[in-house]
This record gives structure tokens, sequence and C-alpha cells, in this order.
């Protein structure tokens, strides 16, 4: 008896013990919320007629955003063929299959008929950007679980209990190429539609422009990349199951720099084409973002912090290559990303556009997420983290001593083509 | 080293068959979609705000026929201004829209338009999403946020609900009556002529300030006063080409009553 207490009071009082017990109280109070949810309605959030989606689309949409590392990197791997930088695509392969497994959770909350969900996939219509993020959604998640089998086969208790079920799972990376042809077209379908979701809406003219789509395709690239490497080097400093190359990790911290500065660019266009003539809805929500309620997180959080510093550390090759520096402008990154998808979704509503004729005036609502939405919200991002620590400690996600040779990959044509260039 | 199936020729390709596939449904929709507004008939709301005097009836009926919720409104009454001194309103019920943003957004198509041009909310169908009320410019759909458990208190004083109460979870709207316009018609009656073919907001209406009736037919009610008077449709220039009008209120015509 006591030699069991013992075993369990050494195993609790570890970091590792006390990070899973913080974030199972997390999950179990989400858990908690969540069947609240289901049992009262969705009465119990803070959403309202003219503010029907709130926090727990911005988890949404911040989860796929942040987990496009997967397809972007594994493209780059796969198809490039930039074949040394394969951990880093293990590792963001992994963080994909775990955002977009978050982001369908956020779905079902946020859905009023969560028990139809699989009418989405049944019930067609062509024409709308809805039906064709869920398709695409739905089918690159498919990708997703085929990409992250031959890691989960490198789970020792697979592997010692259904050697067979292992073997097979692993050979699967032989399709890895294939697998990322298909991640890349379905990803660059969905990452831009889900802006265009946003960007096609007339009645909401601070949406309503052709960037919207570009912008979404954009962040999403650069949040997934920077998650990834934050990540592995988060990781890489507090575990030692986690190993990684520095040098890969700040070639593309590097390339990630340069993406910035043309982001940058977009987002400088953007912004300046918004502030010529008067457009109601549009140039009230605008000075929503500038100047209103969600100017600090619009200028602080998303330009400044999200897009101007992080730009200049990553490029200025003496920050880059202190990773302490480096670490911090890939976090920064990462809040910007969510920033910029949380203030596009609600500036969209809280402006609100008069139908009344003679009333030019543009009214005003606000929004802000209940407990039961942040519990819930909390527990989708606790999930996150749980799924990636596990990865971490059991799955070998960020090891950057795993070899191509371990899995005799394949080699592209493609990659030749552009490095005999 | 396996040889590698796919190369860039081979992806090109593919992606270029998937695009021709993907535009190919497009333009079937949108024809199917055009097609569907030009039925035999086309029913149009026609609402003349000089003799709207803002009692509210017409938003008791509806939610007495439909079994709407009190917290909930399909044909919500505004206040639009002065003319004259005298305030003047604007009933409000759903657009019917030729080109209805709703239904252009709806993933599974739980927003649909019948021959007739009425837009159709399909409940069992809907997933409670929430895009069409995104969507929608003029604010007609309404969610049920929580279940309509209740008594209705418009019930028996204003009518008798003749559709079924909308689940938890899906939004709702206003459907210019079609089950009142169906049944009429199926025993032979008009809709905009005779009062059990119409919406039941037009017949409640005490100053006549509803009219309704089929734009296809150039004698009709409607065609004849939209050729006879001014009207206009509300945010036209989103090009929802909306089957409600507005006989507004002028200088020279003052609220009657």
């Amino acid at each position: 008896m006591k030699t069991i207490l013992k075993t369990i009071r050494e195993n609790i009082f570890t970091p590792w013990g006390i990070w899973l017990g913080i974030l199972g109280v997390v999950l179990l109070s989400a858990l908690v919320g969540g069947i609240l949810v289901f049992w009262k309605g969705l009465v119990i959030t803070n959403l309202t007629d003219l503010v029907p989606w709130g926090l727990w689309i911005t988890i949404d949409l911040s989860s796929i955003a942040v987990a496009a590392g997967a397809f972007s990197l594994c493209a780059v791997v796969y198809l490039l063929g930039f074949k040394r930088y394969e951990p880093i695509a293990r590792t963001a392969t992994f963080i994909g299959f775990t955002g977009y497994s978050m982001a369908m959770m956020a779905l079902l909350l946020d859905i009023g008929r969560p028990e139809r969900f699989w009418k989405s996939f049944v019930f067609w219509n062509t024409h709308s950007l809805l039906w064709e993020v869920t398709m695409c959604v739905g089918l690159y998640f498919t990708v997703l679980v085929l990409e992250v089998m031959p890691i989960v086969a490198s789970f020792e208790w697979l592997r010692k209990k259904f050697p067979r079920i292992a073997e097979k799972m692993e050979h699967l990376h032989h399709y890895a190429p294939v697998l990322a042809i298909f991640g890349l077209g379905l990803s660059s379908l969905h990452q831009s539609s889900l802006g265009a979701v946003y960007g096609v809406i007339k009645a909401r003219p601070i949406w309503y422009r052709p960037e919207m789509s570009v912008l979404f395709m954009f962040t999403a690239i650069l949040g997934g990349i920077a998650l990834t490497l934050l990540a592995s080097m988060l990781a890489a400093r507090l575990t030692s199951k986690a190993k990684v190359n520095d040098v890969l990790i700040e070639r593309v911290a590097q390339v990630l720099g340069y993406l910035m500065i043309a982001y940058l660019y977009w987002r400088f266009w953007d912004w300046l084409a918004q502030t010529y003539t008067y457009e109601p809805g549009r140039t009230e929500g605008f000075e929503l973002l500038t100047k209103g309620p969600l100017s600090f997180n619009f200028w602080i959080v998303e330009m400044l912090f999200g897009a101007l510093v992080p730009t200049i550390l990553l490029v200025k090759r003496s920050t880059r290559q202190t990773p302490l520096w480096r670490m911090l402008a890939l976090a920064m990154i990462v809040a910007g990303v969510v920033a910029f998808r949380f203030d596009t979704n609600i500036v969209g509503f809280l402006a609100v556009v008069p139908y009344l004729p003679g009333e030019a005036m543009v009214q005003y609502t606000s929004y802000t997420p209940s407990l039961i939405e942040w519990v819930t919200g909390g527990g989708i991002i606790a999930f996150g983290l749980l799924a990636f620590s596990v990865g971490v400690k059991y799955l070998r996600v960020v090891d950057h001593r795993i070899t191509s040779e371990e899995h005799e990959t394949v080699s592209v044509g493609v990659g030749e083509a552009v490095r005999n260039m | 080293m396996t040889e590698n199936k796919f190369n860039r020729r081979d992806f090109i390709k593919l992606s270029a068959v998937g695009l021709a596939v993907a535009a190919g449904t497009r333009m079937i929709k949108e024809v199917a979609a055009s097609e569907g507004a030009k039925g035999e008939h086309q029913w149009v709301m026609v609402i003349d705000q000089s003799k709207c005097t803002g009692c509210g009836q017409c938003n008791l009926i509806c939610h007495a026929n439909n079994d709407i919720n009190p917290n909930m409104d399909w044909t919500k009454v505004l206040e639009a201004g002065e003319v004259n001194g005298q305030l003047v309103y604007l009933p409000r019920p759903c657009m019917q829209c030729e080109h209805a943003p709703c239904v252009e957004v709806c993933p599974v198509g739980a927003s649909y338009y019948r021959d007739d041009g009425i837009v159709m909310m399909d409940y069992d169908k809907c997933i409670g999403c929430r895009y069409c009320m995104v969507a929608c410019p003029y604010d007609a759909r309404a969610f049920n946020w929580e279940a309509f458990t209740g008594g209705n208190p418009a019930v028996p004083e204003w009518g008798e609900p003749d559709v079924e109460r909308r689940p938890r979870g899906v939004p709702e709207k206003c459907s210019f009556c079609y089950q009142r316009i169906d049944r009429g018609m199926s025993l032979g009656l008009e809709p905009g002529v005779d009062a059990a073919a119409t919406p039941a907001c037009v017949v409640g209406c005490p100053t006549g300030a509803r009219i309704f009736g089929d734009l296809n037919d150039p004698n009709s009610n409607v065609s004849q006063i939209l050729r006879d008077r001014p009207s206009y449709r509300l945010r036209e220039s989103l090009g929802t080409n909306p089957r409600v009008y507005y006989l507004p209120v002028t200088e020279n015509r003052v609220v009657e009553g």
C-alpha cells in the first residue's frame, strides 16, 4: 500500500504530472460546460441574432489557421523536395491533425443542431462557400488521419502489441507525396474560402472585399509555420523527449520573416484602401478597428506585435539566432493571427448596417463571450495542448534525429527539378 | 527509391479537371436558381406606409398563425422617421428576395426557392450554423436560441396556429404564409383576393396597408398599384431584388386615420 502511494506521489508531483493535472481540470470543467450547452441549448451563450458568431467561431477559424503548417511544410518537403526539413513537417502534420480536431469540436458546440452535423456531408448546396469549406475540411481531415498514421505507429506499446498493424500504418508514409498533393489542393481551397465565407457577404460592407480570401490564406500559412516552430522549440526546452535541430528551425524562421514582409505589404494596401470614401457600415466598422473598442487588438496585437515587431526580429540575424527572441517572435505571430481572425469576425457584426430608408445612421451592438463560452473554449485549447504533449512524450512528434532513411521515403520529380535549377 | 507516380504535369491536369467540375456544377446550379423564380405565379407584397399606423396587429396575427415565440418576430414594425410631424412606420417581413443571400450561402440547402419565388426554410435539413443570418441584409431571421415550450399568448385572440412549431437550434423567418396560399389555391381561391388564400398579416391589417398578389398577372391588384404609384424596396443597391415593395409617405399624402 505504501509503495503504491509512493509511486503515485512520485508521479503526480513531477512537472509532467502537474501539467496533466492542470489540463485535466480545464478539460473536466469544459466537459461539464459542453454537456450544459447540449442540454440547455445556445441560450446560455452570449450570442444573439445580431452577433450569431462569436468566440467559438474565432477558435474554429484560429485552430484551422495555425494548423496550416501541415499543408505548407508538407508541400515544401514532399513536393519541392526539401527533405532536410522532413522532421519539421512531421511536427506540423501532428499539429495539423490536432488543430482540425479542435476546429471540429468548436463547430459541434456552435451549431444549433449538433446531432445533425452529418447532414452537412449529405445535403449539398454547391453554391455555398460554407459547403465548400465543409467538404474540404472533411476530406482534408481524412488526409491528415492518413498522414498521422505513420507517426502514431511509432508508439512503443502499439509496436509491441500489434506489430503488423503498426507496420501497415508506417507503410502509409510511402504515400506522403501523394497525400501532400491532396493536402495542398484541399488546404489551398478551404483556407482561402474560409476568408471568402466573409468576403462574399454583401450585406456587411466591412467584409465585402476580395482580399479576405487572400488574407486568410496568407495568415494561415504564417500562423501555421510559426506555431509549428514555436511548439518544437518549446517542447525541446521542456522535455528531453523532444530533440530539435536549431539550424533547420532558424532557416525556416528566416523564410517566415520574409513572408511577414509580404504580409505587411498586403495589410498596408488593404488598410489604406479602406480609409478612402465613406460607405455606411464599412467606414463605421473600420473605425471600430482603428479607433473604437477593437483598436487595441488591431494596432497593438495584430499590427505592432503581431506583424511589425516579429518581422524585424526574424529578419534581423542576431535576434533570429537567439532562441528566446525567435520564440517570442513566433508567439507574437500566432497571437497576431488569432487576433486577426477574432477582429475580422466580430467587426462585421458590431456595426449594424441599417436597412431603413432615410436612416443612414449605423447602429452598434456589443458582444462579450459568456463564462460557458470561455470554459468550453478553454477546454478545446487544453485538448490541443494535451494532444501535443502526449505526442511529444510518446510519439516522438518533435524529434529532428529521425531521418528520412528510417521511413524510406519517395523522391519527387518536381523536387528534383527545383533542386537542379 | 520508388518511382513517383505524380509529377507536376499530372497535378496541373488533376487541378484543371477539378476546377472544370466545380465550375460546371456552379453553372448548372445558377441556371436552376434563376429558373426557380419564373414559375406561373410570383407573389409580392406591397406595403402602403401612408396607411400603416404602427399598431402592430399584423405582428400579433403572424405570431398566432405561425406559432412564433413571443420574443421573436417575423414582421417587426419599425419607426422610420417623420413626415409632416407624424411618425412613419415600416413593417418588415422577409423580403423573399429573387437573389436571396440566405439561399446562396446555406451549406445544406435548407433555405430554398419555391417556384412562386417564396424563400422557404426546410427546418429538418437545417444544422443551425446561422450563416443565413450573417448573410441576410434585412435582419429577417430569428434564431431559436431556446425551445419554445410555453403557451402562445397571441392564441386564440389573434388566430390559431396552422404550422408546426420550429425546434430549438434553427433560425426561422416569414414564409408569406405559404400554407394559406397552398391550401387556398387547392380550394380554387385566389391569393390576394380571397382572404383564406392570403397571408394572415395582409388579411388582419385594420387599415388595409398591406396588399398581396401575383406580379406575373398584369391585372392583379399589386401590378396595378405598382404601375400607378411610386414605390421603393429596401437596400435595392445590393441586387437582391426583394418581393416586398413599399409605397412611401409623401408630403402631400398624409397618414389617414
